[in-house]
Formats: C-alpha cells, sequence, structure tokens
C-alpha cells in the first residue's frame, strides 16, 4: 500500500487577528477550492472537507464543495472529513459521493464520522439520545448500499427499502467509506469488527495518543476475521509546513491559537493556548505536524513506525490563516515532504518483505 | 412508577451443583437504557459462567413517593421496606451507578440512607460505576468506598468503572473493562460460592441434559419478567 499524503479544511470563516477582519463566505469556498487545485498541482494524495453547520464555517455542505473541486482537480483523491453520518440520509449520501465519483473519474471516498460538533442534529430532527444508535444504523445502510442495488432494507431511523434503486453506482467498482475515530474505545473497537479502514483524528497530545486506539482497533478485526494488518489507517492532525522550523510555528501559532479559542471552548469560553504550550505540541514527541520539511518528514515516518498508518491527512490553515500562507505550505507538503515519505516507506516496506 | 424489583432472572448456568447466588443490583441511574445497567450486564454474564445466579434490580429512581417522602426507614411504604430488605438480605449486592456531579446521585444515596446500619455488616459487595470520562473514576474509591466502609460491608478488592467511550450506547465494547470485571470476580469466587443461599438448582435446569441453556443464556423467560413480590 503506497503511503498517501494529503490535506483537509473546514473552510473557516474566522476573522483574521492581523486585520481584525472576517472573509467573506463567497471568498471562502472559492480559496477552498483554490487549495484543492494547488494540492492536486503538488501531488498531495488526498483533499479533505469538513461538515461544520455553523457560521463561523462554509463546510456545511462538503459534497458540494468536493464537485467543485472536482473539477478543478485531475489526480488528487476527494473526501469528506467527515461526513457527520448520524444527522445524515444514508441515501442522499451515497448519491451526492457516487456523482462525485463519477465527476472525477473515481476519486471520490467518504469519512463517515459520528461528528464532534452535534449542531446538525437538532437541525435535521434528530434526537441527540440516540447518537450511537443513529450512527450504527446509518453506517450500516451505506455499506449495504454500497454493497448491492436494487436494495431491500429496513431500520428504525428512516423509512424502509424495499427492492429500492438506488442511483447512480460509483464510477469504478467502489467507494472508500473510511471511519473517522476520536480515540474513544468503542468506536476503535466496531470500526475494526466492520473491518473498515480507520481514520484517527488527533487534535492535541502525544504522538503516542492512539496507541490504544489502534491496538483495539486491530484486535476486533482479527477477532472478528479480517485481516486486521492489511487495513488502511491513517492519522489526521494539524499542521503546518514552513521554510524553516521557526517559520513554521510563527505562521501557524496566531491563527491555530485564535481557532482553538473560536472553537473549543471550556466553560463556554474559549481556551487560549499559550505559546509555549503550542511548541510542546510541536515537538518530536508530539502529536502537531508543524515545521519545516525535514521535520514533518521524521515526524510522519515516526507516525507510520509507531501506528503503521498508510495515510496522513494534515488540516492545514486551521484558524483562518490567509491564503497565501496556506498555499505555500500545502506547496511545500506536496513538493518537498510527499516525495521522500513515500520513498522512505516503500524503502521500508521493502526490507520488511 | 412500581415499589416492586425486577427480577432480572431466575437462570442457572451451566452449574447443577450448588445454591444460587442471591444478587440484589442497586442501580442509582435514571435512565431506562443506561450505561450503568450496559456494565452491570456484563457483570452479571460473567457471574452466570461461575456459578447459578438469581438476580434483581431496585431502580432508586423508579421507587416513586412512597420512598422520596421518607426521611426515616418508618416512613416507608411497605413496598418499599420489601425492596430495602431484598437489599438487606442480597448473597451480593452490586452498588451501581453514574457519575453526578463528582460524586454519586442523591437519590442513590437515599436508598443507602434508609438502610438499617448494621444489615450490610459483613455483606459482600461489589462496587460499580460509570462516568463521561475517565476523570471520574476515582467515584469509586472516594465516595462509593467509604459509603460501604460506614455499613462495615466487605466491598470487593477491585471496582468496576467504565467511560462513555468504552461504550457503544449502552454496549461495553472496551475489553479493558470485561478484564477488570473478571479480576474482580476471581478475586472473591470462593466466597460468592460459600455465600450463595439461593435455590438449589435442579438437575434438570436449562436444557434438561445438565449442560448450559448456553445461546439462551440471556433470554428472559415469562418467569424471569414477573414482578418479584416485596411485600
Amino acid at each position: 500500500m503506497a503511503f498517501e499524503i494529503g490535506i483537509m479544511t473546514f473552510g473557516e470563516v474566522t476573522e483574521d487577528p492581523t486585520t481584525g477582519r472576517p472573509p467573506s463566505p463567497r471568498q471562502r469556498v472559492r480559496e477552498t477550492i483554490e487549495q484543492a487545485k494547488i494540492a492536486d498541482e503538488a501531488g498531495l494524495d488526498v483533499f479533505g472537507v469538513g461538515e461544520h453547520h455553523r457560521s463561523d464555517f462554509v463546510g456545511s455542505a462538503p459534497a458540494i464543495l468536493l464537485a467543485a473541486a472536482a473539477e478543478a482537480t485531475e489526480r488528487i483523491r476527494l473526501t469528506s472529513s467527515v461526513t457527520v453520518l448520524g444527522s445524515e440520509d444514508p441515501v442522499r449520501v451515497w448519491e451526492q459521493f457516487a456523482t462525485i465519483d463519477l465527476l472525477s473519474s473515481g476519486r471520490a471516498e467518504i469519512i463517515a464520522g459520528r461528528g464532534s460538533y452535534t449542531e446538525s442534529f437538532p437541525l435535521f430532527g434528530y434526537d441527540l439520545q440516540d447518537y450511537a444508535d443513529l450512527f450504527r444504523e446509518k453506517l450500516d445502510l451505506l455499506l449495504r448500499i454500497r454493497e448491492q442495488n436494487p436494495l431491500t432494507w429496513s431500520g428504525r431511523f428512516r423509512a424502509p427499502l424495499v427492492d429500492a434503486d438506488i442511483a447512480p453506482r460509483a464510477d469504478g467498482d467502489t467507494i472508500p467509506i473510511w471511519v473517522g475515530v476520536g480515540g474513544s474505545a468503542a468506536s476503535a473497537i466496531s470500526t475494526g469488527r466492520l473491518g473498515l479502514p480507520m481514520a484517527m483524528a488527533l487534535l492535541l497530545g502525544p504522538l503516542t495518543f492512539h496507541e490504544q486506539t489502534i491496538e483495539l482497533y486491530r484486535a476486533a478485526a482479527q477477532k472478528a476475521g479480517h485481516e486486521a494488518d492489511a487495513l488502511p489507517v491513517s492519522i489526521n492532525t494539524h499542521g503546518y509546513v514552513g521554510r524553516t522550523s521557526r517559520q513554521a510555528r510563527d505562521v501557524m501559532y496566531p491563527y491555530f491559537a485564535k481557532g482553538m479559542a473560536e472553537n473549543n471552548h471550556q466553560r463556554g469560553r474559549g481556551l487560549r493556548l499559550p505559546r509555549a504550550a503550542f511548541d510542546a505540541q510541536a515537538s518530536p514527541g508530539s502529536g502537531l505536524l508543524v515545521g519545516s520539511s525535514q521535520e514533518i518528514i521524521d515526524k510522519l515516518l515516526a507516525y507510520h513506525e509507531l501506528y503503521g498508518i498508510n495515510r496522513a491527512i494534515i488540516q492545514t490553515g486551521f484558524g483562518g490563516m490567509p491564503q497565501k500562507e496556506h498555499l505555500e505550505a500545502i506547496e511545500r507538503l506536496g513538493t518537498e515532504v510527499a516525495p521522500v515519505v513515500r520513498l522512505e516507506v516503500a524503502a521500508r516496506q521493502r526490507e520488511a518483505a | 412508577m412500581t415499589g416492586a424489583p425486577t427480577v432480572i432472572d431466575a437462570e442457572r448456568g451451566a452449574h447443577t451443583a450448588g445454591a444460587a447466588l442471591r444478587v440484589v443490583v442497586v442501580n442509582g441511574s435514571p435512565s431506562q437504557k443506561s450505561k450503568t445497567m450496559g456494565l452491570v450486564e456484563v457483570v452479571l454474564d460473567a457471574l452466570r459462567t461461575m456459578l447459578p445466579v438469581e438476580a434483581s434490580q431496585v431502580d432508586v429512581y423508579r421507587l416513586g413517593q412512597g420512598f422520596t417522602g421518607a426521611t426515616e426507614r418508618d416512613d416507608v411504604t411497605p413496598e418499599i421496606e420489601g425492596m430495602l430488605r431484598l437489599a438487606e438480605n442480597a448473597d451480593l449486592l452490586i452498588a451501581a451507578t453514574p457519575v453526578y456531579r463528582g460524586s454519586y446521585p442523591g437519590m442513590f444515596k437515599h436508598f443507602f440512607d434508609l438502610i438499617d446500619q448494621y444489615a450490610l455488616a459483613n455483606k459482600l459487595v461489589l462496587l460499580a460505576a460509570t462516568g463521561g470520562g475517565d476523570h471520574h473514576a476515582l467515584v469509586l474509591e472516594h465516595a462509593l468506598r467509604p459509603l460501604f466502609a460506614f455499613f462495615q460491608a466487605l466491598t470487593v478488592p477491585v471496582a468496576i468503572f467504565a467511560s462513555a467511550g468504552d461504550f457503544d450506547g449502552v454496549t461495553l465494547l472496551n475489553p479493558r473493562v470485561h478484564g477488570r470485571i473478571e479480576m474482580a470476580l476471581a478475586d472473591v469466587t470462593d466466597l460468592l460460592k460459600a455465600r450463595a443461599t439461593g435455590a438449589q438448582a435442579p438437575a434438570d435446569a436449562g436444557t434438561g441434559d445438565g449442560t448450559s441453556p448456553s445461546s439462551d443464556h440471556k433470554s428472559r423467560g415469562p418467569a424471569a419478567r414477573k414482578q418479584y413480590d416485596a411485600a
């Protein structure tokens, strides 16, 4: 399995701390598509858009942004990161991503997640009490839709399907469906049991944060009869690739701290990440992928060694970083980091074989 | 709202010999379907593999005014008196509760406030709790164990905690918690057997060939659903 490197965004509409002004939503959607285009040109493997239903993000409809990105790109894979599946209709999700798959000649992917924000549940008439049951049932339906057409299915949360023709079908054989996992033991185990690829999200914390996640996932997969070591696993974390170690941190810090303060509330107030704490998160033992190209190469290889992952998706530009700096990081990631990591991982795999 | 505890089951496991262990679960969760009872179900399943079990459950949030309106034991209705006696006479008491505001809910404590001061002395008590995160785990040692220390109860040395992230809905998935339950019960296997005072399991229980009705292990037959006569 070749090592894949990509980027993702939530399409934040956050005011620029240097000017005090938020970008317009129109500007932000255009910038999002431009990020996909530059990532594609730089040779990155994956572009992801997250789903948030609030005014400080333009990503409430990732499928539509990905469809626009499909038109602007040639080779890069296009994924939701994540689709909040518990408050979606899996039939509609399939239709949308199958359409993206056709538009992009087979480049669509879905990362299904429970969602770390819960705004979408009341918005679409779902009860948060059913959070776990909703995700389980809807994932089951989505997988069944992928598997066969026409489909007969019934469940608790939507009308039954009787010999339903759900179209279009995927451009190729299938559309990859990953499950986003934040670190709870139960999500890792249920994803492993289903034998689905796992996208591990890491916000802050040590590189080793997901050791239990991966161990429980592989054990559950093995027990359920899946070939545990062959299942794709990715790490999804924040980051920035700079000219130098120092410049990367200096550029990323104010935006990241700002984004965290606006989106990571404690007692109803934003948590302001101090610079020293940020620098600690950027150290070799911590998970944040910020630094020079060489630092990012080293850390991605450390991730690979630790977890046996074969994909890394870096959330770049979080907190409303200006487009210029954002695009520079995407280019460096594609041209300076990715080729080295791919070669090195391939070499390690040959040695191991 | 009813004052009668639910008989969870009166089933026999693979054990044709020996008395059944009369287990009473005092459940501190207000939810109809709860992680707390999800955790207890796993404990009961583990117990059933060790010896015959007769389990019943007292839901403190469903006891009604005869319970909440009582400040002393003399105030309770006969129905509630039956519940308290049931707990006092258990072979094994499972004290299971979610963490509220850093401790067990007041309703849970109220039940034990009405329990006779010496009724739980030397009583086997297993402590179990669920919380939103691992931060709450010490509720077992800092809140529950001191409560039963007051009663001079014989608490099982290993107490059980599970976090929200260990469950898919109310189903416990984390094998580490399963392992902890096995360890807690393994420590007191001999005691559990020695203290079982329930009816002897008939030799033809289950499938009639002396083996466990294994696939049917958790079935709830009509007899098992009947309400316990608390009077």
